[in-house]
């Protein structure tokens, strides 16, 4: 059982490698028949290699599919001991522009297909500013994983809303007004003053869509950078900022939030909200339906009213500042190292093409029509109950939505929700979306990465995501907070600024 | 041997037995936990701080981890290259301990000195990758057994224990004709048990536990180990909250997180015991010597 | 009492010393006399050449500005500016000083608390109750961090968590356990004994198994009280394994590792918790400077180097048992 031999396919990519070599570079194309992809898996296991899901798809690409499924927990090791060997794919997954990323990029990984991906029909981006936004200072290293950009939500406990006759909120204000009415109105009507308003949970740095940031865009402040006279700023050098940050120490002075924000254990966010403790979470939208899920679970006769939501909120000014994300998760980059040649490369777009054409789309998000899904009013329902083929595909495209792209929209079906209620709750979420969209307000400086933003970025932001913390706590007051962006600044912050300006003013021209 | 007890001493052991189980207690719970919430659903433990026993039970936490064969596969083939990686590690851990504590051997305390240089030093992940994929080890399980084979830590303990054993011993062997692996083999291993045992388990548990080497040699994931599941299980949630998540992603329920931590910590806890009786007083120099 | 037979021990091994034999012909000499021995040592040196040293020459990433595309060979070099700009930072000293409190937190309490349960089990004669509880004090060191630390903040939780209820009210104060500065030490060894202390009681059951059951009936016959044979028969019978885990130890005490002050870290208490092992984690992962990280842990193992020497220098003018 020790011994193994590598798979067939690995020893083919390895012999073409070394022909290749052999042959000084000049070789004439290969045509590449099987195609070797790395990517990560978020579920408990990964597909099987001879599933469903797989096979059809190398019947609609023409080509043998070899994935390499890496956990999630440890991707970016596997990718760099990937790159620095010289057994490397065909296709890789990369999963945000980090710093290493980066580095490798810089030095010649990867094919720049800033020109390239116009000519092929289902890669030509209809969203080019989220392409911009993947790209590194306007190159484009690979075909982004397109990303619903509106996920910012204010959920709230409907049946608690309706108790105290309260409409749901709309502005900041609104939310106020919620919040200290849960926390002081008895909510739950058991006689004790036991709920709070808002639950938020320990959270990282600076620009991770935490409910900090998502109170401050909705101030006005801007989405990491804000443009000020002319220049890019970082959000947090506006007075918008500052405004938003009153907001939220005055909730929790009056202790509308869970006094121990600073260490809340992010995995236990739905438990207050639950257990009916703290009323409202601001996080992403799709928490709306892992919340309803609990209370069906727990009462499947009475869960319809207990989830509320609304999307980005109005800020002081009147006007909606809806948050969004980049609008990407990564991206599919193309390795020089395993194909070698513009030849190769065409052949592997072409390949790419295809894994984004509709019929690639339904089957790697959807499933197999008729096997595990079917389609219903322009909706994929799921077939009930399970076959034990459909439960395959049903597990497989969990990790196979991983190669979609989706840069030319959502191809594929919306999913048919289990209940009425619950279809309702998704269309009301859609629509929200769909609405917020419209007031978005993106991060300027997406595209742009800054050199000493590389190196220092993530300590540099620390200070600042500290200190904003410890002013909600108590910890250090206002001007504590306004030295901790000074430091921000005389640590190399200044220094982020004028590469980030540079960037953005070439870029404009 | 039946040692006499005074009053003081009875009060003594009394309060150490308490305490004694009272700590055995507290390490013991949080695992009772995890076994019943593996057992319960979402709601309950989401309703629920911590339990020992579920109200709800349900096995559709086991349903989804075994609903593939890439579970049993995986459990398996982890038991399988622990037992063959434990045998193989420590027989190559004593081979080079046993050498090494004869005091009159030169070369000794160079071989030693490198050996702890080793412990502290290393080249790192990339050139240890590189070195696994040139001698063809990748996707095999030798690369799971072969570059921990021996453990600077265990081996100086082993052979600090060697060294600790009476000369006489192995002096009278000789006297007898026998060679030195015959005196390995036949006066010392026995007299060794609870040290290997210790070992072997030690062992065991680095290969159970090993992470990294089926992540970074494995590619093929019909061979993966157990922690590779328990892993990404376990260390997905934890992403959220730091922003490093595609934010369509939900976590795996709690369910079946620690459904994967029951089926992957379980076997391993079992082995223990077995190896427990080994550690038992009486069968060690002391007798052989009377 | 006991004393003297360890040492006539002593004085027997090196009297059974064979005289030295010399030179070069002296070698051959040894070499032919010991033949079986080297060729027993020959499998565990290849291993130690080709696996520990074969990649050793991955300690230059250090000294370079190293790309994983372009390989270590392929990556320029940059002399010693990660040292000098790891030095020069100025967190540089707060990160030392908080590895080096929580080093010797653990090393202080953690390492004799290990030796204590050992000593605890060992006395215990109730065959099921001495089994049972070993087994039950090993399982925590298969729970990951992950899971201590969800407990930790179960436990701790404000207002509700029983231990915030039981020390508070022991110390009648009203501190949030798990973001007080104060605190995160004390939580940290506490975790660390939680998960680690059962775990540390194999190595010194299995030495404590193997002290001459006849020198305790020698002194029952002497009147020896329990506490006495523990300290005049107990301890000196695993006193080298003492010796050489803790000077393994003291080697691996910069190690504070990485998952669980990650965990319990957050913006209230950071300024006690950084320490080498999550600024390399910052710095390596998150902002791609393996090189920088790298040298990092050079200079830890560095430290840990001369820490292993000198306390094993230490321990053999003293004792003279010691790691080799």
């Amino acid at each position: 059982m020790i011994r193994r031999k590598h798979t067939l396919a690995a020893a083919v990519v390895v012999s073409a490698a070394l022909a290749l070599t052999a042959c000084g570079g000049e070789a004439p194309a290969s045509d590449l028949s099987s195609v070797k992809i790395m990517a990560p898996f978020l579920e408990a296991q990964p597909p099987t290699a001879d599933g469903a899901v797989q096979k059809k798809l190398e019947e609609l690409t023409g080509k043998d599919v070899n994935i390499t499924w890496t956990p999630n927990a440890s991707y970016e090791d596997k990718m760099n001991i990937t790159l620095a060997s010289s057994d490397i794919p065909h296709v890789l997954v990369v999963q945000g522009k980090t710093p290493g990323f980066v580095k490798n990029a810089e030095a010649g990984a990867f094919w720049d297909l800033t020109d390239k991906l116009k000519d092929y029909p289902n890669l030509k981006t209809t969203f080019p500013e989220v392409q911009q936004n993947a790209s590194v200072n306007g190159k484009v290293y690979g075909v982004y994983r397109g990303r619903n950009p509106i996920r910012a939500a204010v959920m709230f406990r409907q049946d608690w809303l309706d108790k105290l006759g309260l409409k749901a909120p709309e502005t900041t204000e609104d939310l106020y007004k919620v919040a200290k009415a849960f926390t002081e109105q008895d909510p739950d009507g058991n006689g004790q003053n036991d709920t709070y308003g808002i639950t938020i949970p320990k959270w990282g740095g600076l620009g991770t869509n935490s409910p900090y940031d998502l109170v401050e865009t909705w101030y006005g402040a801007g989405n990491r950078w804000a443009e000020r006279d002319g220049k890019l700023v970082p959000s947090f050098e506006t007075d918008e900022f500052l405004e938003a940050n009153r907001f939220i120490k005055k909730m929790v002075d009056e202790k509308l939030i869970n006094p121990d924000f600073a260490t809340f254990d992010s995995t236990k966010w739905n438990e207050p909200f639950f257990n009916g403790k703290g009323g409202i979470i601001i996080d992403v939208d799709s928490r709306a339906s892992v919340l309803i899920n609990l209370f069906k679970q727990a009462n499947p006769n009475d869960f319809q009213n207990k989830v509320g939501f609304v999307g980005s909120l109005k800020g002081p000014d009147g006007e909606l500042h809806a948050h969004p994300t980049d609008g990407y998760s990564g991206f599919l980059a193309i390795p020089k190292s395993s194909v070698k040649t513009e030849a190769d490369l065409k052949n592997v777009l072409t390949f790419l093409d295809k894994l984004n054409s509709k019929e690639a789309a339904v089957l790697i998000n959807n499933g197999i029509e008729g096997v595990n899904f079917n389609v219903v009013d322009g909706l994929a329902a799921t077939i009930k109950p399970e076959t034990p083929e459909g439960k395959a595909v049903n597990t497989d495209i969990k990790s196979f939505a991983q190669l979609g792209t989706n840069v030319t929209g959502n191809n594929f079906y919306p999913v048919k929700q289990a209940s009425e209620y619950e279809q309702k709750v998704f269309d009301d979420r859609v629509a929200v979306m769909a609405k917020d969209l419209k007031s978005a307000v993106y991060n300027p400086a997406a595209a742009f990465v800054s050199p000493t933003y590389v190196a220092k970025g993530a300590q540099l932001d620390n200070i600042v995501a500290d200190a904003r913390i410890k002013y909600l706590a108590g910890q250090t007051d206002e001007q504590g907070l306004k030295d901790a962006i000074k430091l921000w600044n005389t640590s190399g912050g200044d220094k982020v600024k004028e590469e980030i300006n540079k960037l953005w003013q070439d870029n404009k021209k | 041997m039946k040692i006499h007890n005074t009053r003081g001493g009875r009060v003594f052991d009394a309060a150490n037995y308490v305490f004694l189980s009272l700590v055995g207690i507290i390490t013991l719970l949080p695992f009772v936990y995890v076994l019943a919430g593996s057992f319960a659903n979402e709601a309950e433990i989401t309703r629920r701080a911590f339990f020992v026993w579920p109200e709800q039970f349900t096995l559709s936490a086991y349903e989804y981890i075994f609903s593939t064969p890439a579970f049993t596969k995986a459990l398996v083939t982890t038991v399988l290259v622990t037992l063959v990686g434990t045998l193989i590690q420590l027989i190559l851990t004593v081979t080079m301990a046993y050498p090494l504590a004869k005091k009159n051997l030169r070369g000794r305390k160079l071989i030693m000195s490198l050996v702890v240089f080793a412990m502290v030093f290393s080249g790192g992940m990339i050139p240890t990758f590189l070195l696994v994929k040139d001698l063809g080890l990748l996707n095999t399980y030798w690369a799971l057994i072969l570059p921990a084979a021996i453990n600077p830590f265990s081996l100086i303990i082993i052979k600090n224990f060697f060294q600790e054993l009476p000369d006489e011993l192995e002096e009278s062997a000789k006297m007898d004709g026998a060679t030195e692996i015959g005196i390995l083999w036949r006066i010392l291993l026995p007299l060794s048990k609870p040290v290997l045992a210790t070992f072997a388990l030690f062992y065991a548990v680095g290969i159970w536990n090993d992470f990294m080497s089926p992540l970074l040699y494995l590619s093929d994931n019909n061979m993966w180990t157990l922690q590779m599941y328990l892993r990404q299980v376990t260390a997905a949630s934890d992403l959220l909250g730091t922003g490093n998540v595609d934010p369509s992603y939900i976590p795996p329920e709690q369910g079946i997180k620690f459904a994967v931590i029951v089926v992957a910590t379980l076997p391993i806890l079992i082995f223990y015991p077995f190896l427990q009786k080994h550690f038992a007083k009486g069968m060690l120099i002391g007798s052989v010597k009377g | 009492m006991t004393a003297p037979v360890v040492e006539a021990k002593a004085s027997e091994r090196v009297a059974a010393k064979p005289p030295a034999p010399r030179r070069r012909r002296g070698f051959a000499v040894h070499f032919a006399h010991y033949k079986w021995l080297y060729l027993l040592l020959l499998p565990g040196v290849l291993y130690f050449a080709v696996f520990r040293y074969g990649p050793m020459y991955g300690v230059s990433i250090a000294f370079k500005d190293y790309v994983p595309f372009l390989g270590v060979n392929g990556s320029p070099w940059v002399g010693v500016t990660n040292f000098t700009d790891f030095f020069a930072n100025p967190d540089f000293p707060q990160l030392l000083g908080n590895t080096l409190i929580l080093a010797f937190l653990n090393l202080g309490i953690a390492f004799p608390l290990t030796i204590i349960l050992a000593l605890l089990l060992n006395e215990v004669r109730l065959s099921v109750l001495k089994r049972t509880v070993q087994t039950l004090v090993y399982i925590p060191h298969f729970l990951s961090w992950t899971i201590v630390a969800s407990l930790s903040f179960l436990l701790f939780a404000l207002d509700i968590g029983p231990l915030f209820q039981f020390v508070n009210g022991l110390f009648g104060t009203n501190v949030d356990i798990l973001s007080d500065p104060n605190w995160f030490r004390p939580l940290i060894v506490l975790q660390e004994i939680w998960k680690n202390t059962g775990w540390g009681t194999i190595i010194f059951l299995a030495a404590l198994a193997t002290v001459d059951q006849d020198q305790y009936e020698a002194a029952i016959i002497d009147g020896a009280g329990r506490f006495r044979r523990v300290w005049h028969i107990t301890l000196p019978g695993i006193r080298s394994t003492i010796i050489v885990m803790l000077i393994l130890a003291i080697g691996q005490m910069l190690n504070t590792g990485f998952e669980q002050i990650y965990l319990m870290t957050n913006a209230l208490n950071r300024s006690v918790a950084d320490v080498f092992d999550t600024y390399v984690y910052f710095v390596g992962i998150t902002q791609g400077a393996y090189s920088y990280s790298t040298a990092v842990g050079l200079f830890k193992s560095l430290v840990g180097i001369v820490l292993i020497f000198g306390t094993n220098w230490l321990s053999k003018r003293f004792n003279q048992s010691g790691l080799f």
